[in-house]
């Protein structure tokens, strides 16, 4: 077991659950968290060599993009679209989950191999 | 709708990109240690001011950055709020000059630097057309280089050795990869499917042997890619040819050649030199050329005479198809298909009567 990998996988399936709890039960703290979350699993996904690394990479990008602007909006006093741009992240997280788990299996069959 | 035209991606590319993002890992701890420090100093300003994010985050900042402009935050001028900025500028400044130390040093480091101007380099090899690649970058090479330069001809120079890439960057060439050039990848990545030739120069017949086959196997072709490659020996140069290299040549034999022109026409120095100017490209404005006249070609069954008048070029020697060489040419002599003319006139007139002539067999 990668303790690297333990760690990326911990923090791409944190984001994704920070981002669930955010998007259910909207406050400034919840939020905070999701873009920490989210952002140390994009710095943990640089250079990591897997065969999905750069559509990884795209979706972590893709979920920071929203949730950046979201924290931004929330704390200008528009806590509506903050909201509606986190159910963005949260489509983008959903992807990274997945391609985490098709990723284990396509390194596990090309190791077979 | 117009497809865009597909990049090749080469192995080679790959190779350097992955390692690029290798380099660039070693960024990846120190950040998100950062990160939690940040998250972790703006997450307890917040608890203290009862959850003004801006003024938290700016706090953090401007204390584990060394600014200290004060306590900008509420809360953070009571006891717990200085007990809590007294701990974190004890571990955050830490973390933020050690992280910016690993930064500077990461993207300072030559190995990057190199891999992201070989990236950019090869990015502009992609986009040559019709070019040649020089494998082995010796003197001989090196003043090949500077003629090639001279006419305008793009050319990828490819070179692994410390005496190859020590001349390569003393004359700052434009395209250039630092790789065994007798790989299939390094070939690949020179741009071998679109290139017009080759030129095998690598000091060693078994090596020069072994690239000619590895480019041939690419681009079968002799026709339409030329391979050049320097031998030996009088008889590994015919071995050569033999195994795929459009023309061979022993140094020896070609400098012995010029050097008996000049020993055999002592008077005649220079029309010598000027031939010599003319075939190695230090003449840009005037120029020699040799064009086939096949069948159905406009210029076939046409008077010398008519052709010097309306191509505005002298038409100075004719090859028969039996092989014979007329030089001394009557304006009245009819140019038979399968003839081949040399043509003397300025370069630039030249250029657009071989353009003109290769649409001409095109249509024909």
């Amino acid at each position: 077991m990668s303790t690297r990998k333990l760690l990326t996988d911990f923090f791409v399936l944190m984001a994704l659950t920070t981002n669930v709890s955010f998007v259910v039960n909207p406050n400034g703290i919840e939020l905070f968290i999701t873009v920490v979350t989210n952002l140390a699993a994009t710095l943990l996904k640089v250079g990591e060599g897997r065969i999905l690394s750069a559509e990884l990479m795209a979706t972590g990008l893709v979920a920071d993009l929203h949730l950046i602007p979201a924290l931004y909006f929330f704390y200008t006093g528009e806590p509506a679209e903050s909201v509606s741009l986190a159910w963005g992240a949260l489509a983008a997280n959903v992807v990274s989950v997945l391609l985490v788990v098709i990723d284990t299996v396509l390194k596990s069959s090309v190791e077979d191999e | 709708m117009q497809r865009r035209k597909k990049r090749p991606r080469t192995r080679l590319r790959e190779r350097y990109e992955r390692r690029f993002y290798e380099i660039l890992r070693e960024l990846s701890i120190p950040l998100v240690i950062l990160h939690f420090t940040l998250a972790a100093g703006t997450l307890g300003y917040m608890w203290l001011s009862g959850g003004d994010f801006i003024n938290s985050f700016y706090m953090t900042v401007i204390t584990i950055g060394t600014i200290g402009y004060g306590e900008v935050v509420r809360g953070s001028d009571s006891t717990a709020g200085r007990i809590f900025t007294t701990f974190l500028a004890l571990g955050g400044i830490g973390v933020f000059t050690s992280t910016i130390t690993v930064i500077a040093r990461v993207l300072f480091k030559e190995e990057l630097q190199n891999l992201w101007r070989r990236l950019s380099m090869m990015n502009a090899i992609d986009k040559l057309e019709e070019h040649y690649i020089l494998a082995g970058f010796d003197e001989v090479t090196a003043e090949l280089a500077r003629l090639l330069e001279r006419r305008g001809v793009p050319f990828v120079v490819l070179d692994d050795t410390r005496e190859g890439l020590a001349r390569i960057a003393a004359r700052q060439l434009p395209y250039y990869l630092p790789e065994p050039p007798f790989e299939q990848e390094t070939l690949l990545a020179a741009g071998i499917r679109r290139a017009g030739g080759l030129v095998v120069n690598l000091g060693d017949d078994a090596r020069n042997i072994s690239i000619i086959a590895v480019a041939r196997l690419l681009r079968p072709g002799k026709d339409d890619f030329s391979i050049y490659s320097f031998a030996s020996s009088p008889e590994n140069a015919e071995r050569l040819e033999e195994l795929g290299a459009n023309r061979a040549f022993y140094p020896g034999r070609m400098v012995a050649g010029r050097l008996a022109a000049y020993l055999f026409h002592p008077e005649s120095d220079y029309l010598v030199t000027l031939f010599d100017r003319l075939a190695f490209g230090e003449e840009t404005d005037v120029d020699l050329l040799e064009v086939a006249v096949e069948e159905g070609s406009p210029w076939a069954g046409r008077t010398v005479g008519e052709l010097r008048a309306e191509l505005g070029v002298n038409v100075v020697a004719l090859r028969r198809p039996d092989g014979r060489l007329e030089l001394d040419l009557n304006d009245r002599l009819v140019v038979k298909p399968g003839s081949r003319l040399l043509l003397f006139g300025r370069a630039a007139r030249l250029e657009k009567l071989r353009e003109r002539l290769e649409e001409a067999h095109e249509h024909a």
